[in-house]
């Protein structure tokens, strides 16, 4: 097989039993890796209704046929499970190079089911799998933990959050790289896995090694050629969209009352090029480069949304403490965006102001369930149900909404409201091109034209998702170029067309899944805030009529009934089986 | 003045010198220039499709310029131009791809009268090279054609850069078809 290694491993924690599992070419062309195979093995193992922190829901780590080739921004692999976070089925992936690693190793994915008695860790070394105590790095943060393991290869592992069930607590992999979003590190912490180190030498046979060169030419001709990934990211990291994203008035300040910050400046990715000695720390074949830390102290350049969530929403004006912030949460292992966000949730219950100080004692407080933390290490939508007021959590489904106020990008909007994890930016990055003019500048003020361009755009992601490469990529490449790069390496014959209906069919089946965990169309939906207030720009609440209309016009698009349900018409026709 | 820039990029489109969202337009004011945006369309330019830039210092809004903004920076720094335009037509790429020189001379009396001669540059979508090729040559020429690209020129005001475009595309459709009947 070419590609892919065509296997994957159970490993059942409970029975300490380990069960290496052979894929089909016909399979694996059907769902490609990374977030599509992993939704599928979660529909068909997790049965709905199942606690997501039990040892009955499963945790899968899987890479993707482009993973461990050296195709631009494929260092990638994704995790997928059911959320404690937000009830829905949920990927979330991460770069850095443990995903390579297990593809060299000699596995397409990990599939963890059970719950070990005992702390222990999963070795992988070329093709064996051992099960190992790991009551020594139990109750140690993940940078320890990353330490003390990496001499046996690269480590994926939790830190405390995840041992303590936070719902938001993520993987760390390679320390600073991580599965970010929707608590699958609590996942992995109830089934008292603290970490999965893997080591490998295998090579990736490639099928049509001219083609691949030629296709590896184009896309890396089209990333130089772009001046978001070449001059933006390259040069500032994420942050490059602070003060880019305040200018277009939908910098989320003050819990989203607001949508510009005075002091963006003072936390802009310009900012932090003139203050710190930077060094890249890119992700595996990644020419864009986008990861950064400061020389010398490699203390690391926290990500956009994480300076969107815990600066101008908890309106910190002061890059030092959010860098601080940004280290304590990745030591804990917890997401910045639900834990920045909970925070300015909490600030606006109690109308308070925060110091720096004060900043970082909450996030601590979280990490360790101590106090306050207790109650926030629950993310913003319990919080503010079991304090009386739900409207005040900025979420979607449970998850909290990333660094962009929907209402000055309303494409955007019906992306966080259709989403099947819920508030996120990573489905359908509207920004592209609402804010940055690619593939094509739209009007980002306008629900017309949306409902079309927001699923295409869902089904591309989910596919680009199951590569699995960058999002950062997609400011450049399009489909084209990466079903011409998937035919190369694979020897299967892919176009465009075949590469979105890929992503269109994982994304019915997570359709699904959520509909069996009892989510319908009234979830389909924005916090009440963004329909009620305009943020501070006169008019720009949403209306709610236009957004319902968009809504359906979305669900014809996609071949569902007016309720949001697929149909059986188009699950025949995506090959999909109830 | 974005609406001037919205006026040429409007008759850009007009004359068959851009189509799509293809060209960019600049104009230089003091330290800063205003260019237009990434995926923007020159006939429908408004002031929400241009975007003020550092001359000295790229920053974050680089990246919703055009990708050619680093041309752009280069040649206002090198010259004393302060518009730019970049189009696409077609008789200027069909000329700088059949070119066995680097250097075109025109062979009608009314460009050989204005441009003298059009040099033709090579250099990636974007690059330094480019920048840096379109900066030399366009210190003592008005205009010059970027190799199966299309052509840049430059001006005080807008109008003669499009005034330059115009006649660097009429320049090259001449010469094509003198060229092809004098093959005959």
């Amino acid at each position: 097989m070419f590609g892919w290694n065509g296997k994957i491993a159970k490993v059942y924690l409970t029975e300490k039993k380990i069960e290496p599992i052979p894929l089909g070419k016909e399979f694996l062309a059907d769902y490609l890796g990374g977030r599509g195979l992993g939704v599928k093995l979660v529909y068909d193992l997790v049965k709905p209704g199942v606690d997501p922190l039990s040892s009955e829901n499963i945790l899968v780590f899987a890479a993707g046929p482009l993973t461990g080739t050296t195709c631009p921004t494929s260092g990638r692999y994704a995790t997928v499970s059911k959320s404690p976070l937000t009830g829905t089925i949920f990927d979330s992936n991460s770069g850095g190079s443990f995903g390579p690693e297990l593809k060299f190793a000699g596995f397409d994915g990990l599939v963890v089911f059970g719950k070990a008695e005992e702390p222990v860790y999963i070795e992988i070394h070329n093709g064996k799998i051992s099960i190992k105590d790991a009551k020594h790095l139990w109750g140690k943060n993940t940078r320890e933990v990353t330490r003390e393991l990496s001499k046996f290869g690269r480590v994926a592992c939790i830190g405390r959050a995840g041992e303590k069930g936070i719902r938001f607590a993520n993987i760390m992999n390679d320390y600073t790289h991580t599965c970010g979003r929707g608590g699958l590190g609590a996942v992995m912490g109830s089934k008292n896995l603290k970490a999965i180190v893997v080591k490998g030498n295998k090579k990736i046979p490639i099928f049509d090694r001219d083609r691949y060169k030629k296709y590896f030419q184009d896309i890396t001709r089209l990333l130089v050629a772009s001046p978001v990934s070449s001059k933006g990211l390259n040069q500032y990291g994420t942050a490059v969209l602070v003060n880019l994203i305040n200018y277009m008035r939908i910098l989320p300040t003050g819990n989203f009352r607001f949508s510009r910050f005075d002091f963006a400046e003072e936390i802009s990715g310009e900012k932090i090029n003139s203050v710190f000695p930077i060094k890249k720390t890119p992700c595996y074949a990644c020419p864009i480069a986008c990861k950064r830390e400061v020389r010398d102290t490699e203390m690391e350049i926290p990500e956009y949304e994480t300076i969107s969530m815990f600066g101008s929403s908890c309106m910190i004006s002061n890059i030092q403490t959010i860098m601080k912030a940004n280290r304590l949460c990745n030591d804990y292992g917890m997401d910045t965006i639900t834990a920045g966000s909970t925070i300015a949730c909490y600030l606006e219950l109690n109308g308070k102001q925060l110091t720096d100080e004060k900043l970082l004692k909450l996030v601590e407080l979280i990490g360790e369930r101590k106090e306050i933390g207790q109650e926030l290490s629950e993310g913003s939508m319990r919080y503010a149900r079991v304090n009386k007021n739900p409207d005040i959590s900025m979420q979607v489904k449970g998850l909290e909404l990333p660094g962009y106020d929907p209402r000055g990008v309303l494409g955007l909007a019906l992306g966080y409201a259709t989403s099947n994890r819920g508030g996120c930016h990573l489905r359908a990055y509207m920004i592209g091109p609402e804010i940055f003019g690619k593939p094509k500048l739209v009007n980002r003020l306008t629900f017309s034209g949306k409902s079309g361009l927001v699923q295409v755009i869902q089904n591309l992601f989910t596919a680009v998702d199951s590569l699995v490469v960058c999002k950062f990529a997609l400011f450049s490449v399009g489909e084209e170029e990466w079903a011409n790069i998937l035919s190369a390496v694979t020897g299967i014959d892919f176009v465009s067309e075949r590469l979105l209906e890929i992503g269109e069919r994982v994304w019915n089946i997570e359709k699904l899944f959520n509909l069996k965990e009892k989510f319908s169309n009234k979830d389909d939906t924005l916090p009440e805030r963004f329909f009620q207030e305009d943020g501070g720009v006169e008019g720009r609440n949403i209306k709610k009529d236009e957004f319902l209309a968009s809504l359906l016009e979305y669900y014809r698009f996609r071949g569902w009934s007016e309720k949001g349900i697929p149909t059986k018409e188009k699950l025949a026709q995506l090959n999909i089986q109830m | 003045m974005w609406r001037e820039i919205s006026k040429f990029g409007k008759k850009m489109v007009q004359c068959g010198l851009a189509h799509s969202h293809f060209g960019n337009i600049s104009v230089r004011v003091g330290n800063k220039l205003i260019i237009t945006r990434s995926g923007s369309m020159l006939d429908e330019i408004d002031e929400n499709m241009v975007v003020e830039l550092d001359l000295d210092k790229p920053s974050s809004f680089d990246t919703i310029a055009s990708s050619e903004t680093i041309v752009h920076r280069h040649i206002y720094k090198e010259t004393s131009a302060l518009a730019i335009i970049h189009a696409h037509s077609p008789f200027a790429i069909v000329q700088s791809m059949i070119s066995s020189t680097n250097l075109l001379i025109p062979s009608d009396c009314e460009s050989k009268y204005f441009l003298h001669e059009i040099p033709i540059i090579t250099g990636g979508v974007g690059s330094k090279e480019l920048a840096q090729n379109a900066a030399n040559v366009l210190k003592d020429h008005k205009g010059a054609i970027i190799k199966e690209h299309g052509p840049i020129a430059i001006g005080k005001i807008v109008e003669e850069a499009f005034v330059t475009i115009c006649s660097i595309e009429h320049a090259c459709k001449v010469k094509y078809f003198a060229d092809l009947f004098s093959r005959k």
